[in-house]
């Protein structure tokens, strides 16, 4: 503890409203797989205590049931070789791990089922929470992330496809590039579609004109 | 080993320290029960020897002297801890040794340990009451004063978040002071919530300098009866620190207060007084302190071991008659069904209970959401 005498501080943490993914935690649907043994015991009772409605299954589901928030997966020795091959899914569930050893090959097998969290065995009710509620964070940023990635690859095409129009244009009909810009786009309002595709025709129709043997 | 051998417990209660006021009582409220076990014959004719020392409200001393108890002294069972920190301080100890600690004190939720149990109130077993009780009362605009340390921090959240489920429910400012602060560290304080005139102050200031802050609003003329105090740690020793008349018409939330009207608690407070006089103030925390030693005493006298395999299975859903009423220990989370109820300090330094539940409520120690209204009908209100 801080033994320097200190003021009254307006400020020691600052009150945000609490994050949506720690208000959802009642209705969280969790699947656990993992023996039926004292720890996997520990896990779901803890689960319980949070709150969250918890299914166990060993051994595992070929997949976790439909609705499914989050999996919890035992990576012991013997079950190394098993293929969780719905872990892949774009829309896969996020995945904690719980580990026994932390050899490169259990690693190996955490990285290659995507975990977004380990959880060492035995399981201690400390630290289950935080685990939970980072992994469920993770997922959805990486998922919000994924969609931006894809919206701006297709911008950024559309960007390219675009330029390239204004250049066959320039060069045709020996105008500047604002203007191509503005015939491209007074095109795609009076045909209502976007100026992408009036760019993509003008570049196809310029491939087709301009086709010499 | 032979059964007729004494049993060691560890006590850790502070004696000295920022704390030493509220702890004290606890290490009494243990003491006299141990007594009480001890006259009747002890356990299965076994006497309670208690090893007890002095952690000065320090959380390396607790962690310290809790491993001194297991190693050295070799108990099997510890009763201690106030401030959070020191409980987070001998977990890791009863854990790693496999011991138990009881823990008598309301905290803030978001534990679980196997090798804990929880006699004191969770949130949802005092700060939601509180808030209700005092925004039908009085309005929902809030000023939030605390010690600086975690407890004041998660309640608080649990306030602001209560606040905001009311129309025109508003956090007017929030302020922490040092767990050591005097009179002068409220002095901005109070001056702040004279120009921001909120409809109570919800205070989460713990320990000696409870009085402090009572004292420096009484000091500035403030008007209970305006702008009142709501706390969940305020109890009969902080009221005895600062005097009654400057802690009448404040309000505190808590399962026990010594003015309860039963039989069970009229029998123990004159016990208790018989055997150690006025020593110490009966208050929620030396209550949950006295009741949690007889829970320990009945388990251990069914498992007939203090080792935590035998003992915890004879805690888990075990019930005591305390002067609060019938509690329990709830066998999923390990803490305990309480009574909810509302004292307003009065002019003897008491608490004229206000409000109180008929049913014991269940302890639910991981809720993030808690909400207003489903749980007052279970309130009565003991107001004229």
């Amino acid at each position: 503890m801080d033994k320097g005498r200190k003021h009254a501080s307006p400020s020691a943490p600052s009150f945000r409203a609490i994050p949506q993914i720690l208000k959802d935690l009642r209705s969280l649907r969790v699947c656990v797989f993992h023996p039926h043994d004292q720890d996997g015991e520990g896990l779901t009772r803890q689960l319980e205590r949070i709150g969250c409605q918890v299914q166990a299954f060993w051994p595992p589901l070929p997949e976790p049931p439909d609705g499914t928030d989050l999996v919890f997966i035992a990576i012991n020795p013997n079950m190394i070789n098993h293929d969780f091959a719905w872990c892949d899914g774009e829309e896969a569930p996020p995945v904690i791990a719980v580990v026994t050893y932390e050899n490169p090959t259990i690693i190996e097998a955490v990285l290659r089922i995507g975990a977004k969290g380990v959880v060492a065995s035995p399981v201690r009710s400390f630290g289950l929470l935080s685990a939970l509620v980072l992994a469920r964070e993770l997922t959805i940023d990486l998922k919000g992330q994924r969609k931006r990635i894809a919206r701006l690859e297709a911008k950024l095409s559309g960007i390219r496809v675009i330029t390239e129009a204004q250049e066959i244009l320039c060069f045709q009909r020996r105008i500047t590039k604002d203007d191509a810009y503005r015939l491209i786009r007074d095109q795609a309002m009076s045909k209502r579609v976007t100026t992408e595709e009036i760019a993509s025709s003008i570049i196809n129709a310029n491939e087709i004109l301009s086709y010499k043997n | 080993m032979s059964q007729t051998e004494p049993i060691k417990v560890g006590i850790l209660y502070s004696e000295t320290g920022v704390t030493s006021g509220i702890e004290s009582s606890q290490l009494l409220g243990t003491l006299f029960a141990i007594e009480e076990i001890n006259q009747s014959g002890g356990i299965n004719g076994r006497e309670i020897t208690p090893v007890r020392y002095d952690p000065q409200s320090d959380p390396t001393r607790y962690r310290a002297l809790a491993e001194r108890l297991v190693s050295i002294d070799n108990v099997k069972v510890i009763f201690g801890c106030y401030m959070s920190n020191t409980r987070k301080a001998v977990i890791p100890v009863v854990e790693r040794w496999n011991r138990i600690l009881f823990y008598a004190t309301l905290y803030e939720g978001f534990e679980f340990s196997n090798n804990l149990i929880y006699t004191g109130a969770a949130p949802n077993q005092n700060s939601v009451q509180l808030a209700d009780f005092m925004m039908a009362t009085f309005g929902a605009r809030v000023y939030l004063v605390g010690s600086d340390y975690i407890y004041p921090y998660e309640s608080n959240r649990i306030m602001t978040d209560l606040v905001m489920q009311r129309q025109g429910g508003e956090t007017l400012g929030k302020r922490y002071v040092p767990l050591d602060a005097t009179e002068r560290d409220f002095t901005k304080v109070i001056a702040d919530i004279k120009e921001q005139q909120p409809d109570f102050i919800f205070s989460t200031v713990v320990g000696d300098s409870t009085k402090y802050f009572y004292r420096a609003y009484a000091e500035a003329g403030l008007d209970p009866k305006k702008i009142p105090i709501a706390s969940l740690t305020t109890c009969e020793v902080e009221v005895a620190q600062m005097g009654a008349s400057v802690a009448a018409g404040h309000f505190t939330s808590s399962p026990y207060f010594q003015s309860i009207d039963s039989p069970a608690n009229h029998a123990c407070l004159a016990k208790f007084r018989s055997h150690f006089g006025e020593q110490a103030e009966p208050n929620a925390s030396w209550e949950a302190a006295y009741f949690q030693v007889h829970l320990f005493a009945n388990a251990m006298r069914a498992a007939g071991s203090d080792d935590i395999d035998a003992l915890m299975p004879e805690l888990l859903g075990a019930e005591f008659l305390a002067p609060q009423g019938r509690v329990r220990v709830e066998p999923s989370n390990h803490h305990t069904c309480l009574y909810p109820r509302i004292g307003r300090a009065n002019a003897k330094g008491q608490f004229t209970i206000v409000r109180e539940s008929t049913r014991a409520v269940s302890p639910d120690p991981y809720l993030v959401t808690h909400s207003l209204g489903d749980w007052t009908l279970a309130l009565n209100s003991l107001e004229a």
